[in-house]
């Protein structure tokens, strides 16, 4: 029992010093994607992973107001763990 | 609330393992943050009220039970990386009494979880408060009665699914191009046992693979109870929904010794039917396998956790039909055999979601 905190420790200094260092990387990869001027683009990709992660567990719902949208976003990236680029493409597709 | 720390050394222990803990939040919060802003979107999130409502008439064994069900789920964003969220379940189950007469039951109210979670960057999120156990898939995403496609739980539900008290640590990120990971750690410190808030000391983790081109999880689970017998719970799960078909298939096994067992459950959108298109498209098929192997406790002991006493295997077979979105109305027929007696189960029902936006420019 002991090891657990130093594991648990051990596991978040590894994602955090990974998540910095891909820092750059995810810039230079994701950009184009989540920077894309191409709304239509964008869209695509949004529904596209929103089938690929929403679809996991229920059906498509009706497109709640933005502001709701972004709530229910934050608590599905918490709930079902999308990843951070997932949550932001399937917000533009869900309130655009 | 009644605190069952077995002895002193356990609970100085458990100081020095929250201690632990706490400097490894500040850790994540001080330093993984640093350098990460979060641009998900120029809409400011505002709290909703969403949930569940749902009534079911089931017919087990000749026996009727009338339940009623209202799980309110309540979200409030603060800032760009807090939420708190809070899920109540309300659950009124009537009988007739032998012998005939009115129904009558309790109404059952439990919390099930009341959490604050900080996104610290887009690896981790702390969360810290009464959680949903993530072990296996069925506990933390098909639950609510509009996301599950049969109404009857698995039979091994009750294993490593009990609340948890503490704090967890969870995310998930790309590893390369064509796979996602996502994992959770946690431990519950606290044993409570009052009714409608019943935890229990664990500690364990998930993790799982997600591919996203052929719409494939798959994921392992662990868990090790920290008091009475201390034992070890394991798990694997898998979900998929292949792009050529509207067929969604989840499946979980689990190992413990309060028993063993799966389930496999396919359910089958009938969109790509030519006949009948609005409605047929409206309506999802579905079936469930299932198996459970008893452990090494009572059947008393079992009955008590909600697991069978005897070894049971079962099928489940039904039909959703979905009215508007969040609005569906049910109906499944399933057949149990075990050595206890085979009995016949019908369910008919209709759940419906609601989210209802909270506060000014909720609905823009």
């Amino acid at each position: 029992m002991k090891r657990v905190p130093v594991l648990v420790l051990a596991l978040v200094l590894a994602l955090t010093a990974f998540a910095r260092s891909s820092n750059k990387k995810e810039a230079a990869a994701v950009s184009p994607v989540v920077h894309a001027t191409d709304a239509d683009t964008m869209r695509t990709q949004g529904e596209q992973r929103f089938r690929a992660n929403c679809g996991r567990c229920h059906a498509a719902p009706q497109k709640f107001p933005p502001r709701a949208m972004a709530t229910v976003l934050r608590h599905m990236r918490v709930r079902a763990t999308i990843t951070d680029e997932d949550m932001r493409l399937v917000l533009f597709y869900m309130t655009q | 609330m009644r605190y069952l720390f077995t002895n002193t050394r356990s609970h100085r222990r458990w100081q020095k393992a929250l201690l632990g803990l706490a400097g490894l939040f500040l850790l994540v919060i001080f330093w993984a943050a640093r350098g990460f802003s979060q641009t998900t979107s120029t809409e400011k999130p505002v709290p909703i009220l969403s949930g569940t409502a749902g009534f079911l008439s089931d017919k087990t064994a000749g026996q009727t039970l009338l339940d009623t069900q209202f799980n309110p789920v309540l979200l409030v964003p603060l800032g760009e990386r807090w939420l708190v969220e809070s899920r109540g379940e309300f659950e009124g189950e009537f009988q007739r009494p032998p012998g005939g007469g009115s129904f009558s039951g309790p109404v059952n109210k439990h919390l099930d979880y009341l959490q604050a979670d900080y996104i610290a960057n887009p690896y981790v999120t702390v969360t810290v408060g009464r959680f949903l156990t993530p072990f296996g898939i069925f506990n933390e995403r098909l639950y609510p009665m509009w996301i599950r496609a049969l109404q009857p739980d698995p039979l091994i539900l009750p294993i490593a699914t009990a609340s948890s008290d503490g704090t967890m640590l969870r995310g998930g990120f790309p590893v390369g191009a064509r796979a996602n990971l996502n994992y959770a750690a946690y431990v519950s410190v606290t044993s409570i046992g009052i009714d409608g808030v019943e935890s229990e000391r664990h500690v364990g983790g998930r993790a799982g693979f997600f591919f996203p081109g052929p719409r494939l999880e798959v994921g392992a689970s662990w868990q090790k109870v920290l008091q009475d017998d201390r034992k070890n719970a394991v798990g694997f799960h898998m979900a998929w929904q292949p792009q050529a078909l509207p067929l969604s298939m989840h499946s979980e096994f689990v190992r413990s010794n309060q028993g063993s067992g799966y389930w496999i459950e396919g359910a089958y959108r009938l969109s790509q039917v030519h006949f009948w298109e609005k409605p047929m498209r409206r309506t999802e098929l579905v079936a469930r396998g299932q198996q459970f192997f008893s452990g090494n406790i009572t059947p008393d002991a079992a009955d008590s956790l909600g697991l069978p006493g005897v070894n049971t295997r079962e099928a489940d077979f039904g039909v959703n039909y979905f009215l508007k979105d969040g609005l569906k109305v049910l109906g499944s027929y399933g057949r149990q055999l075990s050595s206890a007696g085979n009995f016949n189960q019908w369910t008919v029902g209709i759940a419906y979601r609601f989210l209802i936006p909270l506060g000014r420019g909720g609905n823009q």
